[in-house]
């Protein structure tokens, strides 16, 4: 009975895209968007050496992702994805924590966190169209979703009725832009993309990216195969390369601030509770280290509530525990303070398993938040969460033999055969990730910064840690301590160290790819020889 | 959500046009809301029938801004400040309307009382105005009011500059009735485009029809030395060095006629039928005549007779030496009678011309491949498709889809004649000229009527179109400049139609009000100087010195959007009404500038679409008021009833009068109802008469119009006209004389100009030109070893939209927009990073911006993008953009016979030390 679900694409022809930008400012029009945000971009890129050079115009944007990164790891459900494949924005519910965009491989989200205007006053035009509910919350392209629904209550065709059609594909003066029906094998967009060859941009992150781009030139220049645009190191270290991803600003040293606390306090509860399981910490001395885990806890997540957009809505990060870790990472928050709470009147090993499980669901927590931040390949490693989750560890073992030296609960050897193993399995992992990190797609402006930190990372957060522990180790007295204290200390620095550098240096995004350019340039790249007429 | 009320339908959007550039109009809807502008969509109501879909350009979208920018001059205003510069503060002063028409009208009185024109015959009013002729389409009925005022001098450049296509203009009208020349996108197979930019210039028109050809199959060759927005998107760019552009086309013809043969591989019918090729010349260089009839001969092989060209000739002879006799109509009356004198067909000069222009001489000039130029060569002539036809509305034409299009720094300045020349010679060669897939023209501006090019084919004998000459005989020439650009004097080609001031040397005046050369009068200023919707301070070339004469002016009235740079030397500010404020209706359709090609034809409104932003007016309005405090109403309503404001209020023939009362003003309102109903009446024949509020409801009213009358080569047949290829002899004889005239009053400062008129163009290299300026203003020309050009920007150009930082935020996704373009090698030669502060420095100016590091453009060329270096204009001077215009010369050495300068300079770059 039900007609056929539609589901929405778009084919970008980009031998027709002219980079006029009409689309990009159609698209400021229709959605009214504050200055320097742009749903629909369209970048000038160049390929090759004098004399032998291609240039290109690529239109970017939400691609509306059959399996769209950004929504699973939306803590409040903000962003969805309709059935007829749209990925909306709910911006009444969004808390603005960027979470999304930085999941995002187009570089397709942007948070306005202060209110601007283009002439810096607002004209009686920007007053009257402005959109507070998107300030300090996420926006991206909906494909003109309310002409789409619109269309559907009318028995438009959206794509084909141009007032029902997105902003950007009924602007276009290049018919370059088809928005349409890939569900329909008869529509606009299904025909351009079964009669052309085409592609799918950053295909092999599994996205299913719903926007097709065609590159062959029908007849016109026969004899030289697309190739892909230079994704070679030299290009991608040019920052001015708009293929190049800039550097995230979504997560800052605020971000970066809760992984370190927080990694180091999940850390901590879960290595404190692990020894006092097994004897080597007194029930005092672990509530003791679990409180102040919970401190610098609360302080990281502090940080975070500063990062977010939406501060008044920060509960809404509860929605959506199906999908996001940020909403799990809350849920172990709020099982581990009520349990330390009671801990505290009521010590009893049962909650002190409880905390110590839960700062280690915590810690698990944000090695995926980590991981799930597809649009950052420095993020997205396949060693990311075993770097976070290993590096808490270490950090907590360490902050746990500083602490027992501090507080003076007796010997922190265990601790300390705790920093040594866990220095080996990081210093490992981390070497590991900056080995594969070429191969994993992480550019060489990102690994620059890596390797601009990784000798100090290696020296004072992995070796010189094992080192002290087993020099405290081998050596007795109070000098013993001091030797496992410090190199417990250098732990914890180390790992802040690479978290922020990753989180807030090696953070640049996907950045943009063409798979296949047209076949048309200078010198080698230029189409070859026509000596027929069509 | 599905079910709620609809809102886009219910939306209240008002139709508009836009004609910001030349390459409109196009249509658009306003989004209102309570009274205020929103947003901008195009007007979907014309997507069957415009040639672009119907569609608007990103300059559109810009509109909304334009009218609320906070910085836009809000009231009339009164300098203060008597002394002008651009160091001076006006010290403007806000004055209500009425004391404005009254100071201005005042000074306007007092010039009719004494005269309107000056001791030397100079008008006494100069007006200035945007360039293309788009600001026509806001002027409301100015026209009208510059009509019923008298002389004007209208010569005073508003910028050629970075728009004006020059040399394609004046001899794409003497050769095909093409003000502008375009390929029949449509049609087109195969394209050599040297340096057009049309993905950036030819607006959506432009774009629609070129993607859609590219599609199809179209395939171009793109010759400029930057890879240019449409280099981009051409199959093949080759980098060429800038104003060589001849040297490679003259190649391609050595290629077709000399190493291939052309009686095979060209269309031998259309070079023997429907071109001047078989008129014989004679020893002096004049074709040979019929003695009594004058009429041009042509050797009949069939018989070994010379025969008037439109004799019955079996075979008419194209090459060899013959032997014939006739006469020889030379310069000034001059005739020499032959007797069996040596005579050859002009085809044949044309091989013996190209003989030494091989590929290899044009590598060693231009820089592009032997082989390529060859190859290139070669698949134009088989792309051409010699001896196909193709139907069009029923009538069967001849289909040669090929096509040359030229841009406009290879068409402006030196050497614009011979590109100009070889693009239309290379189409006539295989039939290719005003024919479907071929090479076209779009409007006339010089011959009349203006709106009929197919009305402009008459001839007077020769057999070839006729073209209106400035005269040079000794009884008609106009020794004594009408206006100061003195384009009757000088340019013959430059015709002497309302559009001719603009196409003389406009940039003249500017020149010889700083000096005037030898034996040319040093002549008045104009008493008031008017300009509207143009920025000559910024957009002339040597711009800087064009503000100090600007400075020099007496009176100047600027209708003043925002201030800028030429209003900052005003003595009133009118803010007139701006493009979505005002009321006006022009003619749409049928076949305009760049690639508007429609098969309709018909009107379309402009009207104010919201509440009043600041307290500005309509110009037609201002026209008015004008005109009555001046006194010449009743000729200027007259003028509007004949016609000024864009049609015949009353035609006795068509049998409608709609026009106005001449003896009493009108509001705008009633101008605008009867030229809408004339309008709709003579697009109806009388069947459907709509005023103004049906436009203003729907936007706009068509007609068909014929596919047909794209292409001129059937009405040149039906005359039994041949298309003037190759050979210019009217050129040479107006040449001689004008050398004549010019000498006769002691003026030898136009003698490189005058080289210039050769029956078959020569090639010069032309870059020496400006690499030897240098040494002219006493510098060493060595120490500019680089190129300096400009490229449209399609965000920016025309519509005054530098000051809207919405065209400025998308524009800046384009390279080239935040910086000067640089070979990326160059720059790490020079030590210039990408972003890095750089100086640019010509022998006469100086310019400043940060480097835009790239690999498409040749190392010896920077790029710098549109018109800028504001100093006054609102947020643009905070741009920091680097302007050719600030580095280019006004100089008669730099200036063809056809009046131009060109877009091009020679300069020295280097990282700019005193900027971070």
């Amino acid at each position: 009975m039900s007609e056929a679900q539609p589901r929405y694409g778009m084919v970008v022809d980009l031998n027709r895209c002219v980079g006029c930008q009409t689309c990009a400012i159609a698209c400021k029009h229709a959605n009214d968007t504050p200055p320097g945000m742009q749903w629909r971009r369209v970048l000038d890129v160049e390929r090759g050496t004098y004399p032998d050079v291609e240039r290109l115009f690529l239109v970017t944007g939400c691609q509306h992702c059959a399996e769209p990164p950004c929504v699973p790891v939306c803590p409040t459900g903000a962003t969805r994805q309709r059935a007829d494949g749209l990925v909306t924005m709910d911006y009444d519910t969004c808390i603005g924590c960027g979470y999304c965009a930085v999941a995002c491989p187009y570089q397709a989200r942007t948070i306005a966190h202060d209110t601007s205007w283009y002439y810096g006053e607002p004209t009686a035009q920007e007053a009257h169209v402005a959109h507070g509910e998107r300030d300090g919350v996420a926006n991206k392209c909906t494909f003109c979703v309310e002409r789409v629904d619109e269309a559907a209550a009318l028995g438009r065709i959206p794509g084909v009725d141009l007032e029902y059609t997105p902003a950007c594909a009924a602007s276009c003066i290049a018919q370059a832009l088809h928005f349409g029906d890939f569900a329909d094998p008869e529509s606009n967009v299904s025909r351009l993309a079964r009669d052309n060859a085409s592609f799918q941009m950053h295909a092999e992150l599994g996205t299913d990216p719903q926007i097709r781009y065609l590159y062959d030139v029908p007849n016109a220049t026969p004899g030289r195969e697309a190739e892909a645009a230079d994704t070679g190191d030299a290009a991608m270290a040019n920052p001015e390369n708009p293929l190049v991803g800039e550097r995230q600003a979504f997560w800052d040293a605020r971000a970066a601030m809760n992984f370190t606390l927080g990694g180091l306090s999940g850390g901590l509860m879960a290595i404190a509770g692990l020894a006092a399981a097994f004897g080597m910490l007194g029930a005092d001395a672990l509530v003791d280290a679990y409180l102040v885990a919970a401190a610098l806890m609360a302080l990281g997540l502090f940080f975070v509530f500063l990062e977010i957009g939406r501060k008044l809505r920060f509960l809404y990060v509860l929605l959506r525990p199906q999908t996001s870790w940020m909403t799990r990472e809350t849920y172990a928050v709020a099982a581990i303070y009520p349990a330390l709470a009671l801990d505290v009147v009521w010590p009893h090993p049962v909650l002190h398993a409880i905390v110590a499980l839960a700062g280690a669901a915590f810690l698990y927590c944000q090695a995926q938040i980590l991981f799930a931040g597809k649009g950052i390949p420095a993020w997205r490693a396949p060693s990311i969460p075993w770097l976070i989750g290993a590096t808490g560890l270490l950090e907590g073992a360490g902050l746990l033999a500083f602490l027992m030296k501090v507080m003076d609960t007796g010997e922190a050897r265990g601790a300390a055969w705790a920093i040594i193993v866990l220095s080996v399995v990081s210093g490992v992992l981390w070497h590991r990730y900056r080995r594969t990190a070429a191969d994993r797609g992480i550019g060489p402006l990102a690994r620059a910064e890596l390797d601009a930190v990784a000798p100090v990372v290696t020296i004072f957060g992995h070796a010189a840690p094992a080192l002290l522990c087993l020099i405290g180790i081998a050596i007795s007295g109070p000098m013993s301590s001091w030797a496992i204290g410090l190199g417990g200390i250098l732990a914890i620095a180390g790992g802040a160290l690479w978290k922020f550098t990753v989180i807030t240096r090696a953070c640049h995004q996907q950045g943009f790819a063409i798979p296949m350019m047209p076949t048309r340039g200078s010198g080698t790249r230029a189409a070859p020889a026509r000596l027929e007429p069509i | 959500m599905a079910g709620t009320t609809p809102r886009i339908a219910e939306k209240k959007k008002v139709p508009v046009y836009c004609y910001q550039c030349v390459a409109g109009p196009d249509l658009l809807k306003v989004e209102v809301e309570d009274g205020i502008a929103t947003r901008i969509e195009s007007n979907y109501d014309i997507a069957d029938r415009h040639p672009g879909g119907g569609r608007v350009c990103v300059k559109a979208y810009g509109l909304i801004q334009k009218t609320y920018n906070p910085n836009r001059v809000s009231r009339p205003m009164k300098r203060t400040n008597p002394k002008k510069g651009r160091d001076e503060d006006p010290g403007f002063v806000p004055i209500s309307w009425d004391e404005a028409l009254d100071i201005v009208a005042a000074k306007m009185r007092e010039i009719r009382e004494q005269g309107v024109l000056d001791e030397q015959g100079l008008p006494r009013l100069a007006t200035s105005f945007g360039g293309g002729g788009t600001p026509t389409q806001y002027m409301g009925t100015f026209p009208a009011f510059m009509s019923a005022w008298g002389p004007i001098d209208q010569g005073f450049g508003g910028g050629q500059g970075v728009k004006c296509y020059h040399s394609e203009h004046l001899y794409g009208e003497l050769w095909h009735r093409a003000f502008i020349v375009s390929p029949d996108t449509p049609y087109t197979n195969y394209v050599i485009n040297c340096g057009n930019n049309v993905e950036a210039s030819g607006g959506v028109a432009g774009v629609w029809r070129q993607a859609d050809a590219r599609v199809r199959g179209l395939k171009r060759v793109q010759v400029e030395p930057h890879l240019s927005i449409t280099g981009a998107l051409s199959a093949e760019w080759l980098p060429i060095k800038p104003k060589t552009d001849a040297a490679f086309l003259f190649a391609l013809i050595h290629r077709i006629l000399i190493e291939r043969d052309w009686r095979e591989v060209c269309d031998v019918s259309f070079i023997s039928n429907d071109t001047t090729s078989p008129y014989l010349v004679g020893p002096n260089g004049y074709y040979l005549r019929d003695p009594e009839t004058e009429k041009p001969l042509i050797l009949d092989l069939s018989d070994g007779r010379a025969k008037p060209f439109d004799a019955d000739i079996a075979e008419p002879a194209l090459e060899g030496t013959h032997r014939a006799s006739g006469i020889e109509m030379g310069p000034d009356g001059a005739v020499w009678t032959h007797e069996e004198a040596e005579a050859r067909p002009a085809f044949q000069l044309l091989l013996d011309h190209v003989s030494d222009f091989t590929p290899e001489w044009a590598e060693a000039q231009c820089d592009v491949p032997a082989e390529r130029i060859r190859r290139v060569a070669d698949e134009y002539l088989a792309h051409a498709m010699v001896g196909e036809t193709i139907e069009i509305e029923g009538k069967t034409l001849p289909f040669r889809p090929v096509a040359v299009m030229l841009g406009k720094g290879v068409n402006n300045g030196w050497g614009g004649y011979q590109t100009c020349w070889a693009r239309t010679l290379l189409a006539a060669l295989v039939g290719a000229l005003e024919v479907p897939g071929g090479t076209l023209g779009t409007a006339v501006k010089l011959n009349r009527p203006a709106y009929d090019r197919h009305l402009t084919v008459r001839s007077k004998g020769d057999g070839i179109m006729d073209y209106p000459f400035n005269p040079t005989t000794r009884d008609e020439w106009t020794a004594k400049p009408h206006i100061r650009n003195a384009y009757k004097t000088l340019v013959p080609l430059a015709a002497d139609s309302a559009w001719s001031p603009a196409l003389g040397p406009a940039h003249l005046p500017w020149l010889f009000q700083k000096k005037p050369p030898e034996s040319w009068p040093e002549q008045a200023k104009p008493a008031m100087w008017i300009n509207y919707r143009t920025n000559p301070a910024i957009s002339s070339w040597n711009a800087p010195e064009v503000a100090e004469r600007i400075a020099e002016f007496p009176f100047t009235v600027s209708f003043a959007y925002t201030r800028d740079e030429t209003n900052h030397m005003a003595d009133i500010l009118l803010p007139e009404a701006t493009d979505l404020e005002s009321l006006q209706l022009i003619q749409i359709g049928s076949t305009k500038f760049t690639e508007q090609f429609w098969k309709h034809q018909g009107w379309a409104v402009r009207q104010p679409v919201a509440d009043p932003v600041v307290d500005c007016r309509d110009i037609t309005e201002i026209a008015t008021e004008l005109a009555r405090r001046v006194g010449i109403l009743e000729a200027y309503n007259a003028a509007i009833n004949r016609g000024a404001a864009g049609a015949r209020l009353a035609d006795d023939k068509a049998g409608y009068d709609f026009s106005l009362d001449a003896t009493r003003p009108h509001t705008v309102e009633e101008v605008w109802d009867a030229v809408a109903k004339a309008a709709s009446h003579t697009l109806t024949d009388g069947a459907e008469v709509h005023g103004i509020d049906w436009f203003r409801e729907n936007g706009f009213m068509l007609r068909p119009f014929p596919q047909l009358d794209w292409y001129l080569y059937p009405t040149l047949k039906e005359q039994g006209l041949r298309f003037e290829m190759p050979y210019q002899e009217r050129l040479m004889r107006h040449g001689a004389e004008l050398a004549e005239r010019l000498h006769e009053i002691g003026i030898d400062w136009w003698d490189r100009q005058l080289e210039e008129y050769e029956p078959l163009p020569g090639y010069k290299p032309f870059p020496d030109i400006w690499a030897n300026y240098a040494s002219e203003v006493g510098k060493d020309p060595d120490a500019y070893p680089l190129w300096a050009l400009t490229a449209r920007s399609m965000q920016y150009s025309w519509g005054a939209n530098v000051g809207i930082p919405l065209i400025n935020e998308v524009a800046n996704n384009i390279s080239g927009h935040k910086g000067v373009i640089v070979n990326r090698a160059t720059g790490r030669k020079l030590g210039i990073g990408d972003g890095d502060p750089v100086v640019i420095e010509s022998p006469t100016g100086v310019t400043r911006g940060r480097a835009v590091l790239r690999e498409g453009i040749r190392p010896d060329t920077v790029l710098m993008i549109g018109q800028f270096d504001h100093w006054a204009t609102p947020f643009a001077k905070d741009l920091g953009l680097a302007s050719l215009n600030s580095v280019t010369s006004l100089s008669l050495s730099l200036t063809d016979a056809t009046g131009s300068g060109a877009d091009l300079a020679r300069v020295r770059l280097s990282r700019d030390t005193g900027r971070r």
